[in-house]
């Protein structure tokens, strides 16, 4: 169980920055992609490979929950569900008889800033498939049956991932707390009320303002012909027409933090009290996020980690800790946190936590740490590509996160420039007193005696 | 990305993940199953000619001290993958220390003769290699995955912590209470506290009876000669199996694994004998219904739970196609209760076949007063499969989904690797991997029916819900004459009764 706990608190997929050792004996094998954009706006990239008889096709929608309708939270994500639905020529769940039924799969998810749909399937369906992304690209089909439905499965997707796991509301937490004014202040899964509150209406609108093709961007990786890959997608993406209507951007900044904010949270069934500390940072295609994705491999990345080290094992006041680089379009968080070890107390986290941080500004990372780092970043990065979809993802990501599909391979060398005075320099310039979020959370039943939160949990939980 | 800040972030995926990937000699089930109106891309067009996959052929030696090596290669990405299964787990643990077979295999990484736990812990980093170990039912392992070109630096570690671990005092005490803070989140998990309570209602006070990581009277009791007693006897070359997949040449496996390995010395004494596992609850014994009351628990988690097969039993391929049809996104389980039903966001069954009849387990996570529908819905499709044929345009489709997503574990080097030490830890031809597919295919409509009715029929299926009881008992109460309330604070999973009060007394 223990590892069951870990996977749950350090759930390890590649994010965007991606570092080999300058000493690394091996480099990471390129991507090598074919680029094109449609008359109606749809940008195409591909990757011949045929290391197995299967593809990845993938669509990204530049449309995410940051975009959710006001007093509307969770819908972007909802709505990605109703994407499953029917379409023009789709009955409800056809994809998956297109995926699934033929030995393939699919999913789709919903970030702050895009949504991606993706199915892998044996090579020899890659046609069907185009023509399936392309025919939801142009009509979707919804009625009220299924909506509400849906609807009724998301807002169990809610209690599962926010309301039964003992720490799903701190993470809840973490989002509401961590943005004033950005619409990142709303949690992507939404809360129930307001999905309540969404309609099928909302559906129509949503869709006609956000999926066109010159919001979206089809990846394809895997076992194909590049002449008769263009063809299809020329037939079936092509027809698919651009409206008139300009697309609606988030504008809205975030403003930054002029003074240290303390929340306190509480859930039920909280058997050890945790604590995070948040810190606003720069866009993920800032130049900034290499440093940044450095040092969260040092402080974060492992067992050998400065947290794992510090906390976990010397002074055992954590039962888990962890730094996460979370990184968006626009500014996003640095979060330092930990769940305690039994006994301790809150304070006694933060101020280890604060130490740690204190030690990284203060003198530099050592070569070991730094060429430690980018190994384990750039296997990472290696181990991603070892499937299409990996592929297929880390393109995607390069595309419509950092706005251009080269830093797929560019990002390598960068990461691997990254010295031990950049990443001195990024912790000083981001991780200061007044841009600091801190939120403590606890069991219910603890609000009672807050002196003694640790005694009080005990007898909660057992 | 990392830390679940992000799992949240990621508003996520429609589901969780399913099965995938590829051959598939299958008709075009796209085209015979649209029947829209007849513009001109109303229908999909039809798949073209399949391609064959190639599945790599596992080599074998046995070294003079008796280790069985299982070499795969892979040469598509520079990565190679490790793991030495040592052929016991948890079902070796004595019932007072339940959890001391997963704590010994977890210490293996935490200090040597030769290397600490943060010495580990960074080399093995510095490589940007992956180092863990743990234990499972039938078997411990350790595993590592590393950058070809850093293969043999990762393998002496991986071979170090197999064989010099030292179980220093400081490590157990620092790796128990590790095991303890977790287990007191897992127990407020509704979803975890379900399954673990299922194993107990299904194999009792027999081994397959305990959480595999113990329970927090266990693990209190654990003490170091029992985790150096249980290395001692287990871990030893003539027990064990090193399995190597990836970017690397036989030849060079072999040889990296004569000189890591060929100087373990083989202990005098015999191995021990294959214990039982112990008498199994069968559909004979009394159906339980058991409730775990926890009254803040923001879902109910539902578990429908049986004995089922284990896998050596011929009837484990009809087993795993029958299994097919229940779980997987469109399963009839996801179909019924999520699809139709809007009452979750996903239901999935699994037959978790091990070296002595392993149980079949169907679940589901929905809001509190659903509790007894979906547990309803779950006994339901179990009895389905016995009462009537499935057509074969269902089963094609879940066949194939049973093959792609075969295929799919076999893309990466951990899944190639994790899949033949499978069949070697049970003593099955490795040459199974060749032949899965043909297998799968054979497995006819009434194979399905009888298996369903004969191995994991409704009649014998125990229920667990762990949930506010107040919101679904009432209906839970109807459909069963006899329903047990275990307040939250009462459940002792240290016995088959599950209760504190009764159970106390009986374990010592």
């Amino acid at each position: 169980m223990l590892r069951h706990f870990k996977a749950f608190l350090i759930l390890c997929v590649l994010a965007v920055g991606l570092a080999p050792s300058a000493r690394a004996q091996t480099s990471v094998p390129p991507i090598n992609f074919r680029e094109r954009t449609l008359q109606n706006g749809l940008k195409v990239y591909s990757v011949r490979d045929q290391s197995s008889p299967t593809v990845s096709i993938q669509v990204w929608y530049k449309v995410g929950s940051k975009d959710d309708p006001e007093g509307r939270s969770g819908f972007a994500h909802l709505f990605e569900h109703m994407m499953f639905k029917g379409t023009k020529n789709m009955k409800d769940e056809m994809i998956d008889r297109l995926t699934e039924d033929v030995g393939g799969f699919n999913n789709a998810s919903t970030w702050d800033d895009f949504t991606n749909y993706y199915e892998v399937v044996p090579s020899n369906y890659l046609e069907t498939l185009l023509w399936a992304e392309a025919d939801r690209m142009a009509a979707l089909n919804v009625d009220d049956k299924n909506f509400k439905s849906e609807r009724d499965v998301v807002k169990e997707e809610f209690r599962s991932r926010i309301l039964a796991p003992p720490y799903g509301r701190l993470f809840y937490a973490i989002e509401k707390r961590s943005f004033t004014t950005h619409p990142y202040r709303r949690p992507g899964i939404g809360s129930i009320e307001e999905l309540d509150a969404a309609t099928i209406e909302d559906v129509r609108a949503f869709f006609q303002t956000f999926y066109r093709p010159d919001n979206a961007t089809l990846v394809v990786v895997g076992d194909f012909d590049d002449k008769q890959l263009d063809a299809w997608v020329d037939k079936y993406f092509g027809r698919v027409p651009k409206p008139d209507k300009p697309l609606p951007r988030v504008t809205v900044k975030e403003p930054a933090r002029t003074k240290e904010q303390r929340f306190a949270e509480y859930g039920p069934n909280v058997p050890l009290p945790a604590v995070a500390l948040t810190y606003l940072a720069p866009p993920v295609a800032s130049d900034d996020a290499y440093a940044l994705r450095v040092a969260e491999s040092i402080m974060g990345a492992g067992e050998s980690s400065r947290l794992y080290q510090s906390l976990v094992y010397r002074q055992q006041v954590a039962a888990e800790a962890f730094a996460s680089a979370d990184l968006r379009e626009d500014q996003g968080l640095f979060v330092l946190g930990a769940i305690l070890a039994s006994e301790k107390k809150p304070e006694e986290a933060e101020r280890a936590l604060l130490a740690e941080l204190k030690k990284i500004q203060d003198e530099p990372v050592t070569a070991a740490e730094l060429d430690k780092a980018k190994s384990q970043l750039l296997t990472n990065l290696v181990r991603e590509r070892e499937t299409n979809n990996g592929k297929a993802d880390a393109l995607g990501r390069a595309v419509v996160l950092l706005g251009d599909a080269r830093r797929v391979n560019t990002d390598v060398t960068k990461l691997q420039s990254v010295t031990a005075a950049d990443v001195q320099r990024v912790m000083k310039k981001y991780f200061n007193d007044t841009n600091r979020v801190v939120i403590n959370y606890q069991a219910e039943a603890s609000k009672a005696a807050p002196q003694n939160a640790g005694e009080g949990q005990k007898g909660e939980s057992r | 990305m990392k830390v679940s800040v992000n799992q949240l972030r990621r508003a996520v995926s429609r589901a969780g993940l399913w099965p995938l990937l590829a051959l598939l000699l299958l008709p075009s089930v796209a085209a015979a199953q649209n029947n829209a109106p007849a513009a001109p891309q109303a229908t999909p067009p039809p798949p073209a000619a399949p391609r064959s996959v190639n599945i790599p052929k596992p080599v074998e030696q046995t070294l003079k001290n008796g280790m069985r090596v299982i070499v795969i290669e892979d040469h598509d990405m520079p990565l190679v993958s490790a793991q030495v299964i040592v052929k016991n787990g948890g079902e070796v643990d004595p019932p007072s220390l339940s959890g001391v077979a997963d704590m010994t295999a977890s210490l293996l990484t935490k200090g040597t003769k030769t290397r600490s736990a943060p010495q580990i812990a960074q080399e093995i980093e510095a490589l940007g290699g992956v180092l863990n170990s743990g234990a499972g039912w039938d078997a411990s392992r350790a595993f590592v995955n590393v950058m070809s070109p850093k293969t043999e630096a990762a393998f002496t570690i991986l071979a170090d912590v197999v064989r010099n671990p030292v179980f220093q005092a400081d490590e157990i005490e620092r790796l128990r209470q590790q095991y303890l803070d977790s287990l007191s989140v897992s127990l407020n998990d509704p979803g975890t506290l379900a399954s673990y309570v299922a194993s107990r209602v299904v194999y009792g006070d027999a081994a397959y009876g305990h959480p595999l990581s113990g329970t927090p009277e266990s693990l209190t009791r654990i003490k170091r000669e029992d985790i150096t007693a249980l290395h001692a006897k287990y871990y030893r070359p003539d027990n064990a199996v090193l399995v190597i997949g990836g970017d690397i040449k036989a030849a060079d496996a072999f040889k990296l694994a004569e000189k890591l390995f060929g100087d373990w010395a083989k202990p005098a004494e015999a191995l021990p004998a294959r214990g039982q596992v112990g008498k199994m609850a069968s559909a004979d014994d009394k159906q339980r219904v058991v409730v775990v009351d926890m009254p803040d628990a923001g879902q109910a988690a539902v578990v429908l739970a049986r004995t089922g097969i284990s896998r050596t039993d011929p009837d484990f391929f009809r087993g795993i196609v029958a299994n097919a049809v229940l779980t997987g996104y469109s399963g009839r389980l996801n179909q019924e209760i999520r699809i139709k039903r809007g009452l979750s966001y996903g239901a999935r069954s699994s037959l978790d076949t091990r070296r002595e009849v392993g149980p079949f387990v169907a679940s589901s996570q929905t809001k509190n007063p659903s509790g007894a529908e979906v547990a309803s819905l779950l006994i339901g499709e179990l009895g389905r499969l016995s009462n009537e044929p499935v057509a074969e345009t269902e089963l094609v489709p879940r066949k194939a989904v049973l093959i792609g997503g075969f295929g799919r574990a076999l893309e990466t080097t951990e899944g190639l690797v994790q899949q033949v030490a499978s069949l070697a830890l049970y003593g099955l031809g490795l040459d199974e991997i060749n032949s899965y597919i043909r297998n799968v295919q054979s497995v006819t409509a009434a194979d399905i029916q009888k298996f369903a009715g004969s191995r994991i029929g409704a009649a014998g299926a125990n229920i667990i819900i762990v949930g506010n009881s107040k919101d679904f008992i009432e209906p839970l109460r109807k459909q069963f004459k006899t329903v047990e309330v275990i307040p939250f604070a009462e459940l002792d999973l240290n016995s088959a009764s599950l209760r504190k009060s009764s159970g106390e007394g009986a374990k010592k």
